[in-house]
Protein backbone atom coordinates (compact mmCIF):
# COMPACT_ATOMS: atom_id res chain seq x y z
CA UNK A 1 0.00 0.00 0.00
CA UNK A 2 1.51 3.01 -0.60
CA UNK A 3 0.33 6.69 -0.62
CA UNK A 4 1.41 10.07 -1.17
CA UNK A 5 0.44 13.39 0.61
CA UNK A 6 0.78 16.85 -1.08
CA UNK A 7 -0.18 19.85 0.86
CA UNK A 8 -1.42 22.85 -1.03
CA UNK A 9 -1.15 25.99 0.42
CA UNK A 10 -3.48 27.35 2.92
CA UNK A 11 -4.48 24.12 4.73
CA UNK A 12 -5.62 21.51 1.90
CA UNK A 13 -4.31 18.21 2.13
CA UNK A 14 -4.20 16.05 -0.81
CA UNK A 15 -3.81 12.20 -0.08
CA UNK A 16 -3.34 10.19 -2.88
CA UNK A 17 -3.83 6.28 -2.41
CA UNK A 18 -2.59 3.68 -4.72
CA UNK A 19 -2.85 -0.04 -4.91
CA UNK A 20 -5.39 -1.86 -2.24
CA UNK A 21 -6.79 -0.47 0.75
CA UNK A 22 -8.38 -2.98 3.48
CA UNK A 23 -7.99 -3.30 7.32
CA UNK A 24 -4.09 -4.53 6.67
CA UNK A 25 -2.73 -1.45 4.47
CA UNK A 26 -5.02 0.77 6.87
CA UNK A 27 -3.33 -0.09 9.72
CA UNK A 28 0.21 0.28 8.28
CA UNK A 29 -0.54 3.88 6.83
CA UNK A 30 -3.33 5.27 9.14
CA UNK A 31 -0.66 6.51 11.72
CA UNK A 32 1.50 8.02 9.00
CA UNK A 33 -1.21 10.09 7.35
CA UNK A 34 -1.91 11.28 10.85
CA UNK A 35 1.18 12.45 11.64
CA UNK A 36 1.51 14.08 8.38
CA UNK A 37 -1.60 16.27 8.79
CA UNK A 38 -1.08 19.41 10.53
CA UNK A 39 -4.20 19.35 13.53
CA UNK A 40 -6.31 21.42 13.70
CA UNK A 41 -5.25 23.97 10.69
CA UNK A 42 -6.52 21.99 7.55
CA UNK A 43 -9.56 23.45 6.04
CA UNK A 44 -9.83 20.67 3.44
CA UNK A 45 -8.86 16.62 2.74
CA UNK A 46 -8.80 15.73 -0.94
CA UNK A 47 -8.56 11.61 -1.13
CA UNK A 48 -7.58 10.86 -4.44
CA UNK A 49 -8.36 7.71 -5.62
CA UNK A 50 -7.55 7.24 -9.18
CA UNK A 51 -4.79 4.87 -8.29
CA UNK A 52 -6.51 2.97 -5.96
CA UNK A 53 -7.27 -0.85 -7.04
CA UNK A 54 -9.14 -1.78 -4.81
CA UNK A 55 -11.01 -0.41 -1.22
CA UNK A 56 -13.39 -1.96 1.10
CA UNK A 57 -15.18 -0.71 4.93
CA UNK A 58 -11.41 -0.17 5.81
CA UNK A 59 -11.57 2.95 3.52
CA UNK A 60 -14.64 4.12 5.03
CA UNK A 61 -12.70 3.52 8.66
CA UNK A 62 -9.74 5.61 7.57
CA UNK A 63 -11.48 8.62 6.02
CA UNK A 64 -14.22 8.74 8.61
CA UNK A 65 -11.38 8.81 11.43
CA UNK A 66 -9.21 11.72 9.76
CA UNK A 67 -12.32 14.17 8.80
CA UNK A 68 -13.09 13.32 12.60
CA UNK A 69 -9.67 14.34 13.61
CA UNK A 70 -8.35 16.89 11.26
CA UNK A 71 -11.14 19.00 9.65
CA UNK A 72 -12.89 21.43 11.89
CA UNK A 73 -16.60 21.27 11.51
CA UNK A 74 -17.01 23.90 8.85
CA UNK A 75 -13.64 21.85 6.69
CA UNK A 76 -14.39 20.13 3.49
CA UNK A 77 -13.73 16.46 2.88
CA UNK A 78 -13.73 15.58 -1.12
CA UNK A 79 -13.28 12.00 -2.89
CA UNK A 80 -11.96 12.07 -6.31
CA UNK A 81 -11.76 9.47 -8.84
CA UNK A 82 -13.90 6.33 -6.92
CA UNK A 83 -14.39 3.50 -8.94
CA UNK A 84 -18.35 2.21 -9.63
CA UNK A 85 -17.60 -0.09 -6.76
CA UNK A 86 -16.40 2.04 -4.43
CA UNK A 87 -18.80 4.67 -5.69
CA UNK A 88 -21.44 2.41 -3.85
CA UNK A 89 -19.57 1.98 -1.02
CA UNK A 90 -19.68 5.60 -0.35
CA UNK A 91 -23.03 6.06 -1.10
CA UNK A 92 -24.37 2.98 1.29
CA UNK A 93 -22.16 4.96 4.42
CA UNK A 94 -23.65 7.87 3.98
CA UNK A 95 -20.14 9.74 2.38
CA UNK A 96 -21.96 9.76 -1.41
CA UNK A 97 -22.32 13.11 -0.98
CA UNK A 98 -18.62 14.09 -0.45
CA UNK A 99 -17.60 12.40 -3.91
CA UNK A 100 -16.84 15.23 -6.55
CA UNK A 101 -17.00 14.75 -10.32
CA UNK A 102 -14.10 17.59 -10.53
CA UNK A 103 -9.98 17.28 -11.32
CA UNK A 104 -7.96 17.30 -8.50
CA UNK A 105 -7.00 20.60 -10.06
CA UNK A 106 -10.43 21.73 -10.27
CA UNK A 107 -11.28 21.00 -7.21
CA UNK A 108 -8.31 22.95 -5.48
CA UNK A 109 -9.23 25.79 -7.43
CA UNK A 110 -13.07 25.09 -6.51
CA UNK A 111 -11.85 25.38 -2.60
CA UNK A 112 -9.53 28.57 -3.10
CA UNK A 113 -6.22 27.32 -2.96
CA UNK A 114 -2.97 27.41 -5.08
CA UNK A 115 -1.75 24.49 -6.28
CA UNK A 116 2.09 23.84 -6.34
CA UNK A 117 2.42 20.58 -5.82
CA UNK A 118 2.67 17.85 -9.23
CA UNK B 1 -18.82 -26.05 -15.21
CA UNK B 2 -18.20 -27.41 -12.13
CA UNK B 3 -15.46 -26.72 -9.51
CA UNK B 4 -14.92 -26.60 -5.43
CA UNK B 5 -12.06 -25.66 -3.74
CA UNK B 6 -10.85 -24.72 0.54
CA UNK B 7 -8.20 -22.31 1.49
CA UNK B 8 -7.27 -22.18 4.76
CA UNK B 9 -4.93 -19.83 7.00
CA UNK B 10 -3.87 -18.42 10.09
CA UNK B 11 -5.74 -15.12 11.19
CA UNK B 12 -3.30 -12.19 10.30
CA UNK B 13 -4.31 -9.31 8.21
CA UNK B 14 -1.90 -9.58 5.46
CA UNK B 15 -4.05 -13.00 4.46
CA UNK B 16 -7.22 -10.46 3.51
CA UNK B 17 -4.98 -9.79 0.38
CA UNK B 18 -4.24 -13.98 0.01
CA UNK B 19 -8.01 -14.52 0.05
CA UNK B 20 -9.13 -11.90 -2.63
CA UNK B 21 -6.40 -13.32 -4.94
CA UNK B 22 -6.50 -16.58 -4.62
CA UNK B 23 -10.71 -16.25 -4.77
CA UNK B 24 -9.93 -13.93 -7.49
CA UNK B 25 -8.17 -16.85 -9.68
CA UNK B 26 -11.14 -18.98 -8.56
CA UNK B 27 -13.56 -17.42 -10.56
CA UNK B 28 -10.92 -16.00 -13.73
CA UNK B 29 -12.75 -18.60 -15.91
CA UNK B 30 -16.55 -17.06 -15.55
CA UNK B 31 -14.35 -13.63 -17.21
CA UNK B 32 -16.37 -11.01 -14.84
CA UNK B 33 -16.69 -7.70 -15.76
CA UNK B 34 -14.73 -5.47 -13.82
CA UNK B 35 -17.21 -4.12 -11.66
CA UNK B 36 -18.18 -7.62 -10.36
CA UNK B 37 -15.11 -8.44 -10.12
CA UNK B 38 -14.51 -5.43 -7.36
CA UNK B 39 -17.95 -6.52 -6.21
CA UNK B 40 -17.22 -10.31 -5.66
CA UNK B 41 -13.14 -8.87 -4.18
CA UNK B 42 -15.09 -7.16 -1.41
CA UNK B 43 -17.72 -9.56 0.06
CA UNK B 44 -14.71 -11.71 0.38
CA UNK B 45 -12.65 -8.50 1.97
CA UNK B 46 -15.56 -8.06 4.22
CA UNK B 47 -16.14 -11.70 5.30
CA UNK B 48 -11.89 -12.59 6.02
CA UNK B 49 -11.52 -9.01 7.74
CA UNK B 50 -14.60 -10.03 9.93
CA UNK B 51 -13.19 -12.98 11.03
CA UNK B 52 -9.75 -12.00 11.45
CA UNK B 53 -10.64 -9.13 13.30
CA UNK B 54 -13.96 -9.85 15.22
CA UNK B 55 -13.18 -14.21 15.76
CA UNK B 56 -9.84 -14.10 16.76
CA UNK B 57 -8.81 -10.61 17.53
CA UNK B 58 -5.55 -10.84 15.29
CA UNK B 59 -3.99 -13.81 17.19
CA UNK B 60 -2.04 -15.45 14.21
CA UNK B 61 -3.35 -18.68 15.54
CA UNK B 62 -6.72 -19.37 14.93
CA UNK B 63 -7.42 -20.84 11.50
CA UNK B 64 -9.85 -19.23 8.60
CA UNK B 65 -11.24 -21.32 6.12
CA UNK B 66 -13.27 -20.84 2.95
CA UNK B 67 -14.83 -23.07 1.05
CA UNK B 68 -15.55 -22.45 -2.83
CA UNK B 69 -18.20 -23.84 -5.19
CA UNK B 70 -18.36 -22.99 -8.79
CA UNK B 71 -21.87 -24.64 -10.42
CA UNK B 72 -22.13 -22.87 -14.00
CA UNK B 73 -21.81 -19.05 -13.74
CA UNK B 74 -22.71 -19.05 -9.82
CA UNK B 75 -20.31 -18.94 -6.77
CA UNK B 76 -21.30 -20.05 -3.39
CA UNK B 77 -19.05 -19.26 -0.85
CA UNK B 78 -18.51 -19.82 2.83
CA UNK B 79 -15.89 -18.24 5.45
CA UNK B 80 -15.63 -19.93 8.59
CA UNK B 81 -13.84 -19.23 11.70
CA UNK B 82 -13.92 -20.65 15.41
CA UNK B 83 -13.52 -18.14 17.15
CA UNK B 84 -15.47 -16.09 19.43
CA UNK B 85 -18.63 -15.65 17.68
CA UNK B 86 -21.34 -13.09 17.70
CA UNK B 87 -23.73 -13.03 20.29
CA UNK B 88 -26.33 -10.37 18.76
CA UNK B 89 -26.16 -11.57 14.73
CA UNK B 90 -29.33 -8.97 13.94
CA UNK B 91 -27.66 -6.13 15.65
CA UNK B 92 -23.93 -6.81 13.79
CA UNK B 93 -25.35 -6.75 10.75
CA UNK B 94 -27.03 -3.59 11.46
CA UNK B 95 -25.55 -0.27 9.07
CA UNK B 96 -22.63 1.63 11.22
CA UNK B 97 -22.63 -0.68 14.19
CA UNK B 98 -19.47 -1.58 15.35
CA UNK B 99 -18.30 -3.84 18.30
CA UNK B 100 -14.91 -1.98 18.18
CA UNK B 101 -15.34 1.84 17.30
CA UNK B 102 -12.18 1.83 18.75
CA UNK B 103 -10.45 0.51 15.90
CA UNK B 104 -11.81 2.52 13.48
CA UNK B 105 -14.13 -0.09 12.11
CA UNK B 106 -16.70 1.33 10.12
CA UNK B 107 -19.59 -0.46 11.07
CA UNK B 108 -20.12 -1.29 7.34
CA UNK B 109 -19.57 -4.49 6.48
CA UNK B 110 -22.24 -6.36 6.55
CA UNK B 111 -24.21 -3.71 4.83
CA UNK B 112 -22.14 -4.00 1.49
CA UNK B 113 -21.93 -7.50 1.89
CA UNK B 114 -25.61 -7.99 1.50
CA UNK B 115 -25.49 -5.68 -0.62
CA UNK B 116 -23.13 -7.00 -3.23
CA UNK B 117 -24.10 -10.77 -2.91
CA UNK B 118 -27.23 -12.38 -4.47
CA UNK B 119 -27.88 -14.29 -1.13
CA UNK B 120 -26.42 -13.86 1.91
CA UNK B 121 -26.82 -15.97 5.58
CA UNK B 122 -24.99 -15.61 8.80
CA UNK B 123 -24.27 -18.58 11.33
CA UNK B 124 -22.63 -18.01 14.59
CA UNK B 125 -22.28 -19.37 18.38
CA UNK B 126 -21.01 -17.73 21.01
CA UNK B 127 -17.50 -19.23 21.48
CA UNK B 128 -18.33 -21.57 18.89
CA UNK B 129 -17.37 -19.47 15.65
CA UNK B 130 -19.08 -17.91 12.44
CA UNK B 131 -19.84 -18.55 9.22
CA UNK B 132 -20.64 -16.43 6.51
CA UNK B 133 -21.97 -17.92 3.46
CA UNK B 134 -22.68 -16.00 0.59
CA UNK B 135 -23.74 -16.96 -3.33
CA UNK B 136 -22.93 -14.28 -6.23
CA UNK B 137 -23.80 -14.70 -9.66
CA UNK B 138 -22.00 -13.52 -12.55
CA UNK B 139 -23.77 -12.72 -15.66
CA UNK B 140 -23.17 -14.11 -19.15
CA UNK B 141 -20.29 -13.48 -21.07
CA UNK B 142 -21.00 -10.56 -23.48
CA UNK B 143 -19.26 -11.18 -26.78
CA UNK B 144 -18.39 -8.69 -29.18
CA UNK B 145 -17.91 -10.90 -32.38
CA UNK B 146 -21.13 -12.39 -33.96
CA UNK B 147 -20.78 -14.55 -36.17
CA UNK B 148 -21.86 -14.15 -39.69
CA UNK B 149 -22.61 -16.46 -42.46
CA UNK B 150 -19.99 -16.23 -45.27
Amino acid sequence: MKHQLLFVEDGIAIIRLKGELDHHATQTIRDEISQSLYRGTLRAIVWNLKELHFMDSAGIGLILGRMRDFVPSNGKTVILYPSETMKKIFQYSGLGSYVWQTTEEETIAELGGIFNGK
Amino acid sequence: MENEMTLSFIAISENEGLARMVMTSFIASLDPTIDELAEFKTIVSEAVTNAIIHGYEEDGEGIVTIRAKRSGREITMTIRDEGRGISNVEQAMEPLYTSKPERERSGMGFTIMESFADHLSVWSEPQKGTAITFTKEFLPIQSNFVLGER
